[in-house]
């Protein structure tokens, strides 16, 4: 029987898993002179009251495998390696083959890049993955493969995996690579976990580690895949560094042929490229405000900062959703990854998915009231104090200047 | 033509402010109650709109959830708006599920719909967990295609739905035809409120309420013991490391800021 | 030590208030507690030359009152948003939680605490802390006082005796305080506690701390049987408190509160109702009100405010949200129900249905929230009114930058909401103004606004006011129903009371503040005020 199972042996009812559960899924029961933790069903088996227990009293079971076929036949980390309207592989491609190499050096397999790309696609997208770190490139050079439809994308992916079964998969996080990667999972009956900020290998028994957020950011979580493969995870852009490019590297190159029954099924009648705009994700400098600014009446104060210091003006997620801004502003985990020079952040709590998003910030100024306030845990610097009178005259000196 | 259309409706805790307690570094727990994930509110309100749109020919729009029987509340909020019925998987079999387990249960429910569906319109997310797993999984599972990130919906004529979506290259102007699965951007559309004739009707409406049993799902393939994934760790992420505070006045802060971004930006 | 500092240009914002009226002022302060607030008045009674006049002292909140009230004439102000502390808890035996909070603790930051149980426990003691403890394991407080701008400050909001959509069932500010500290001019401070102190008669003995005793007679008039905040609160027999609730900062400075806090109620719905016509929708009202006691609010808009929403909606971004108002509905009464479970909700919610059918509306054409999300809707629609009227009017500042909004603040009793109604069209249909009403209809009480095109527009509505006052006052009614007098409505305080009640309020202030210094120009001219014309 699958569940949450207390050992009562070890229970010493102490409530502590009771006090870390958010969804009120455990509860304390009186049986004869003690008192025993006891599931309820509001449990969604988030592992919050596992780790809580003192005694390690608390453990989620399950039944055996589920899974069909041999897990130790399956070999190797992939990398989906997906390719921009001129046809060039996005970085994120070389941020998860950068990390991805550490982790089958560590694992004592190959990591190999899958490339789809149209006929016409540019010729140097192979030896770039090679020289990122790739020991294989599968590539498919196919009419069908020019635009991004994510069902034959999906279908291609799962007939490869089926054939050379893949230990892991590892997509980015982008839209195309969040629609492709739940397509590949459903098919594959596999596991996979999104826009995870860490990726581990468990020492002990191999599994890929995947950490999130959770909670809203405040709590991370930590999921494997046990029982089924590959084991598939999505990255959003810009957690992982990039690895330099080594151009002594060589490795293999496979080419393959799409099946022939394969067709899209979407037509796409027109395409809007993206406003050139500038965008948070590339600026160099970046205001990024939060709730603690107060109020929408705040904001031309902050866009004003922005404009002195030649700053994008990004922000947090709730302020997208009260319709503040824009959601091309929308900086963290579910909005762009930031990687400016000079980042000030002005009324951000920071939430662990506004965190997840500011990693590759190199200097955070922090401006919040709350002296507790988690943003000043990823600040170089930081002010407490009332942020519209800090920005208010720091916006004067800015003038004067 | 009739139009079947099934909106996938999550229900999530009405805020995603989740507060620590400072003291014992636990999750407060705020005991209200929850509400619809306001992604799948959007999606209801397209599906509405095809309904309006419909001039005359039928559209039926089914609420299906899976979740706590709690949720059955939820659903007969949808039915109050405007759907025309609604199913709720409820059992502890479905408990625990990841998103493959989630889906399977899903497309089981669609499958025991009376009437076949044309049109699976879902949030594009569910706003206490953003995978953005359901939607393109349900595609696979049903095999039928998916739109995700749908921003507008321009559409259903002649079995065929039109949409503007978001792609990584900006926006794409698509078609496809029915059935399919489409997932909504939040902004694509506002849920209209009830009217009290709506409210009134609903409470007569009955909420389907249906075990893994009832549904012919196996429970291998529901909740955790279908879910390939599972949690071996939750933290509280720890602080990395402390910042150097800028004190004194406002005007001295403001004073060693300029300073300060001078020499960043240097 | 507080400090007096002049007031420089970098105070400017505090010589203006909501209303969009500006003052003059030397100087300003901001102190945090009482002591400070002593300290204030002493340093400006010590700078007075000797045998002069000490310094007028303006108090001012969060500032978002609309009779300028917080607007200095002169002297000094005293800014009282850094005195925002709370201060402590407790309960009574019925089980009803009280709360102390420092006068400059806003509206909106006490319900988020209450709400997200963050309250700032700072230096409370442990009988406090023990009945924080039991609130919060317990069902949800909340205050009831709901005035539109939930920036304001409780200080404030106890001055003019604030109210707001659901003082229809709770009644305005006044019922909700049961302590107050109130430092008299001079720097002695009086402690009332509802039910301790009574009038006899018409007679009123106050105590200071310092000892000393008050012997005040009380004005002569009778007030209105309505909503009610013009002038001070009188009657036969009052609770001492009552005279400082709605005294519009004349008579002391309230340092600290004790506010009533109440369980939210377990089920709030909101409907907005849909009428062709205004006729239809005051008929709905007045069959609505005695069948549903569990109203917490009416509230109206008109077809003309409506009408400016609509526009505003296609024109501004910041309203696209806004849900879509059919055109074929020309006003909106708006009703907030409260039960205690959702069964009895279900009933009211079945009556209104057929109320709102028997007055020619659509029960399929309202809006029902019962969501956050929907109540957040609704609210924004209702708050977009007067934001687009304000819209409106800014816009024709651009041509005529003497024009601004003339908002009207009167109720009636309930038998007269027809007659007013009519007197308001009539009039303004003679005068042939252009005009947008909103506000609490199921207190009889609109916010009628005259919008000028130009400045003879301007100058007839203001004789417009005039005349709705003598009228209203006839009617029984009220020229100030919750903004408070202040500065702009004193003239229409003189039309409900006469100049001999006026002179007595005036006498009654000058024994608690024998030099007029607080809140110069509130309620009465200060030469009135001064004993003089």
């Amino acid at each position: 029987m699958s569940g949450l199972v207390v050992d009562r042996e070890l229970c010493i009812g102490c409530g502590r898993c009771v006090r870390a559960c958010a969804s009120g899924g455990i509860e304390l029961v009186w049986e004869g002179p003690r008192k025993f933790a006891q599931a309820t069903d509001a449990c969604v088996f988030c592992g919050s009251c596992v780790d809580a227990c003192p005694v390690d009293a608390i453990e989620i079971a399950k039944d055996g495998p589920a899974s069909a076929g041999d897990l130790a036949s399956y070999r190797d980390f992939w990398v989906f390696a997906q390719v921009d309207a001129a046809g060039h592989v996005l970085p994120v491609a070389f941020e998860l083959l950068g990390r991805a190499r550490t982790l089958a050096d560590a694992r004592g397999c190959r990591l190999v890049a899958l490339l789809g790309e149209g006929p016409a696609a540019p010729a140097d997208n192979v030896d770039a993955l090679i020289r990122a770190g790739a020991d294989e490139v599968i590539v498919c050079r196919d009419e069908r493969l020019s635009s991004l439809d994510a069902e034959v994308f999906a279908q291609w992916i799962c007939s490869l995996a089926r054939e050379r079964k893949p230990e892991v998969i590892l997509y980015g996080a982008t839209a195309f690579g969040r629609e492709l990667a739940p397509g590949v999972a459903v098919r594959l009956q596999t596991g996979l976990t999104a826009d995870c900020t860490v990726l581990e290998l468990d020492p002990a028994t191999g599994l890929l580690q995947q950490t999130r957020p959770a909670f809203g950011g405040n709590l991370m979580a930590t999921i494997v895949c046990p029982a089924h493969r590959p084991q598939m995870a999505t990255v959003r852009p810009g957690v992982f560094a990039a690895p330099a490019p080594d151009s002594e590297r060589i490795g293999a190159v496979s080419e393959v042929a799409l099946d022939a029954a394969l067709t899209s099924r979407v037509r796409v009648l027109e395409v809007e490229p993206a406003h050139d705009a500038a965008s948070v994700a590339d600026a160099e400098r970046l205001v990024v405000v939060g709730r603690g600014i107060g109020s929408k009446k705040s904001l031309p104060l902050m866009r004003k900062l922005a404009d002195l210091l030649g700053a994008e003006l990004g922000c947090t997620r709730p302020l997208v959703e009260a319709g503040w801004l824009e959601y091309r502003h929308q900086v963290g985990q579910t909005g762009a990854s930031v990687a400016p020079e000079l980042l000030i952040s002005v009324g951000v709590s920071g939430a662990i998915q506004h965190l997840a998003g500011i990693g590759g910030a190199k200097t955070v100024i922090a401006i919040n009231d709350d002296p507790e306030a988690p943003i000043f845990g990823a600040a170089q610097y930081k002010v407490v104090g009332d942020c519209i009178e800090v920005v208010q005259a720091l916006v004067e000196r800015l003038e004067a200047k | 033509m009739s139009v079947h259309i099934v909106v996938c409706v999550k229900a999530v805790p009405s805020t995603t402010e989740v507060k620590m307690d400072p003291k014992t570094n636990t999750i407060v727990r705020d005991g209200r109650a929850s509400v619809v994930n306001p992604f799948d509110a959007t999606a209801l309100e397209l599906a509405l709109r095809i309904k309006d749109e419909a001039a005359g020919k039928p559209v039926r729009v089914t609420v299906l959830s899976m979740g706590i029987p709690d949720t059955a509340r939820l659903l007969r909020d949808c039915i109050a708006r405007g759907a025309d019925a609604g199913l709720l998987l409820s059992d502890r079999a479905f408990a625990g599920a990841d998103t493959l387990a989630t889906t399977y249960a899903l497309t089981c429910g669609i499958d025991a719909l009376d009437e076949p569906v044309d049109l699976v319109v879902c949030g594009k997310m569910a706003v206490d967990g953003d995978t953005a797993q359901i939607g393109p999984e349900l595609g696979g599972a049903l095999d039928i295609p998916c739109i995700a990130d749908v921003q507008e919906l321009l559409g259903v004529e002649d079995g065929v739905l039109r949409a503007r979506r978001a792609t990584d290259g900006g926006r794409e102007l698509v078609e496809v035809a029915l059935p399919a699965v489409i997932t909504v951007a939040k902004d694509a559309a506002q849920l209209r409120m009830p009217s009290i004739a709506g409210v009134l009707a609903a409470q007569d409406a009955e909420v389907e309420v249906r075990t893994a049993a009832e549904v012919g799902a196996d429970t291998a393939r529901t909740g955790l013991s279908g879910s390939p994934t599972q949690v071996v760790r939750s933290f509280v992420p720890e602080r990395t490391h402390e910042a150097t505070a800028i004190e004194g006045t406002v005007a001295q802060q403001a004073d060693r800021l300029a300073e300060l971004i001078e020499e960043v930006l240097r | 030590m507080v400090d007096i500092l002049p007031l420089s240009a970098e105070y400017e914002a505090y010589l203006r208030d909501e209303s969009r009226s500006s003052g003059t002022a030397d100087s300003i302060s901001f102190p945090r507690d009482e002591e400070e607030i002593r300290s204030v008045l002493q340093t400006l009674r010590t700078a007075a030359p000797r045998g002069g006049v000490p310094a007028p002292v303006t108090v001012q909140g969060a500032r978002t009152g609309l009779a300028a009230g917080a607007v200095p004439a002169g002297g000094h102000v005293m800014n009282l948003a850094r005195a925002n502390r709370y201060l402590g808890l407790r309960q009574d035996d019925a089980g009803t939680y009280y709360l102390r909070v420092q006068p400059g603790v806003i509206l909106s930051e006490l319900r988020r605490h209450l709400a997200n149980k963050t309250l700032p426990v700072d230096g409370w003691d442990a009988e406090s802390l023990a009945a924080l403890d039991k609130l919060y394991a317990g069902p949800e407080q909340f205050f009831p006082t709901d005035p539109t701008e939930a920036s304001a400050c409780l200080g404030g909001m106890a001055a003019c005796n604030a109210s707001g959509a659901r003082s229809y069932r709770y009644g305005p500010m006044r019922g909700h305080v049961s302590a107050l500290h109130v430092v008299l001019a001079d720097g002695d401070v009086i402690a009332v506690r509802r039910g301790e102190n009574r009038a006899q008669g018409r007679h009123l003995a106050l105590t200071t701390e310092s000892g000393r005793t008050l012997e005040l007679d009380l004005p002569t008039y009778t007030m209105p049987c309505t909503k009610n905040a013009s002038g001070y609160f009188i009657e036969d027999d009052m609770d001492a408190i009552d005279l400082f609730i709605g005294s519009d900062g004349t008579l002391g400075i309230i340092s600290e509160l004790e506010i009533i806090l109440a369980a939210v109620p377990a089920v709030v719905w909101g409907m907005s109702c849909f009428f062709e016509d205004e006729r239809a929708a005051l008929d709905f009202t007045v069959a609505a009100r005695p069948k549903l006691p569990r109203a917490a609010a009416f509230e109206y808009f008109d077809a003309k405010a409506l009408d400016i929403l609509r526009v505003q909606r296609k024109n501004s971004t910041a309203f696209a949200s806004l849900p879509e108002l059919d055109a074929a509905w020309a006003c909106c009464v708006y009703v907030e129900l409260e039960a205690d479970d959702e069964a009895t909700a279900l009933n009211d919610l079945a009556l209104l249905g057929k109320l709102l059918r028997d007055h020619g509306g659509s029960d399929r054409a309202t809006w029902v929230a019962r969501t956050d999300t929907d109540r957040e809707t609704q609210r924004f629609f209702r708050h977009a009114v007067p934001e687009s009227v304000n819209m409106l009017i800014d816009e024709r500042r651009k041509t005529d930058p003497a024009i601004t909004k003339l908002g009207s603040d009167m109720s009636v009793p309930d038998e007269r909401l027809r007659e007013v109604m009519d007197l308001y069209r009539t009039t303004l249909a003679e005068a042939g103004l252009d005009s947008a009403a909103w506000g609490h209809i199921g207190n009889n009480h609109l916010h009628v606004n005259v919008l000028p095109r130009n400045a003879q527009d301007y100058a007839a509505g203001k004789e417009l006011f005039v005349r709705w006052a003598r009228a209203v006052t006839d009617m029984g009614g009220a020229v100030s129903a919750e903004h408070g007098v202040g500065k702009l409505k004193r003239d229409f305080l003189t039309v409900m009371y006469g100049p001999e009640h006026i002179a007595q309020m005036a006498a009654l202030k000058r024994q608690l503040d024998p030099y007029c210094q607080l809140g110069r120009g509130n309620l009465f001219d200060p030469n009135v005020c001064e004993g003089g014309a």
